[in-house]
């Protein structure tokens, strides 16, 4: 039975899969993304994007399943 | 900057969901269509553009409420064209691709799962069922016992053994996770030993309302590996079932 504190628990798993998502996943437009660095770390290889972790999944080992919206 | 790719059946009631709706730094949405494909748009300054967390937050936010009215293919965050007409051509000259790529996420939802191990207990696991191979470790540690690279050689074999009996349990884990989800037809990618704790990283693409079933199933999974750790997350928009890069 999953509860209510197990979905607070792994909030922080949610919000890394929306970045790694939202930067890494969806449709290329290739020669034409342009992007700033802010507090994550940013590689450009030409004109395409190639985006490290925010941070590694290793430390997501204590984390549990989270109910879909 | 675009957003999405749309298919629009009808343009002027998609104009009219649209006017309700605000990009990610509170600009109007608009539309530039080819037939019934349109992507969705907001005028920004590349600029100000800045790829940290809450910008990606708001951006995932946008995406969220187009995927509630329309079927989309999310742009990756930072996708600039110069004018209407350029994305007019660009749409244009990748119609098959968007065209093709909308059918399949049609009426579907994609959700992630991890899975990760405590690498103690999943050994103690594999040694309790492989018996026979530590045996064969055993004999095959006999035959070399002369050799002055005894020690060496011994501990690369056990080692390598461990690697060949956790790969062959993470294939079992996955054979199971497919066979479940086949009567879910469900599309899948998968990739294993993505970190020595990440085991399997994988997303699914599956019809919308099979969400219920998609959690009983992995959480009937889950009960038979007591030592893995399940991530189930979603649903999300189709980003990792995207499969073209447009030009």
């Amino acid at each position: 039975m999953m509860h209510d504190n197990v979905i607070d628990r792994s909030k922080d798993i949610t919000i890394l899969e929306l970045l790694d998502r939202v930067l890494n996943k969806g449709v290329i437009l290739t020669g034409d993304i342009v992007i700033s660095v802010a507090d994550i770390d940013l590689v450009y290889l030409g004109v395409k994007l190639m985006l490290s972790s925010v941070e590694t999944m290793e430390q997501l080992k204590s984390g549990n399943k989270i109910i879909p919206k | 900057m675009i957003y999405a790719i749309l298919s629009v059946q009808k343009p002027p009631e998609a104009n009219a969901l649209l006017e309700g709706l605000t990009g990610m730094s509170g600009e109007p949405l608009q539309m530039v269509s080819v037939n019934d494909i349109s992507a969705v748009l907001g005028d920004m300054n590349k600029a100000d553009l800045v790829a940290d967390k809450t910008n990606a937050i708001r951006f995932a936010g946008v995406i969220d409420q187009l995927a509630m009215h329309f079927t989309l293919l999310p742009m990756r965050y930072g996708s600039f064209m110069q004018s209407d007409d350029t994305i007019a051509a660009m749409l244009e000259r990748n119609y098959d691709g968007f065209q093709q790529n909308l059918h399949k996420v049609e009426n579907r939802h994609e959700f992630g799962l991890k899975i990760f191990c405590d690498s103690e207990i999943i050994m103690e696991e594999l040694r309790a069922r492989s018996r026979a191979d530590e045996r064969n470790i055993i004999h095959a540690e006999t035959e070399i016992k002369k050799s002055i690279y005894a020690d060496y050689v011994n501990q690369k074999l056990k080692l390598h053994r461990l690697e060949e009996m956790l790969l062959s349990y993470v294939d079992s884990v996955i054979a199971e996770i497919i066979q479940s989800l086949s009567k879910l037809n469900a599309n899948n990618k998968i990739r294993k030993m993505v970190t020595p704790s990440n085991i399997i990283d994988a997303v699914f693409l599956l019809e919308k309302n099979k969400k219920t079933e998609l959690v009983q199933t992995i959480e009937a999974i889950q009960s038979k590996y007591p030592g893995l750790k399940f991530v189930l997350t979603g649903p999300w928009p189709p980003y990792n079932f995207v499969d073209f890069a447009v030009t």
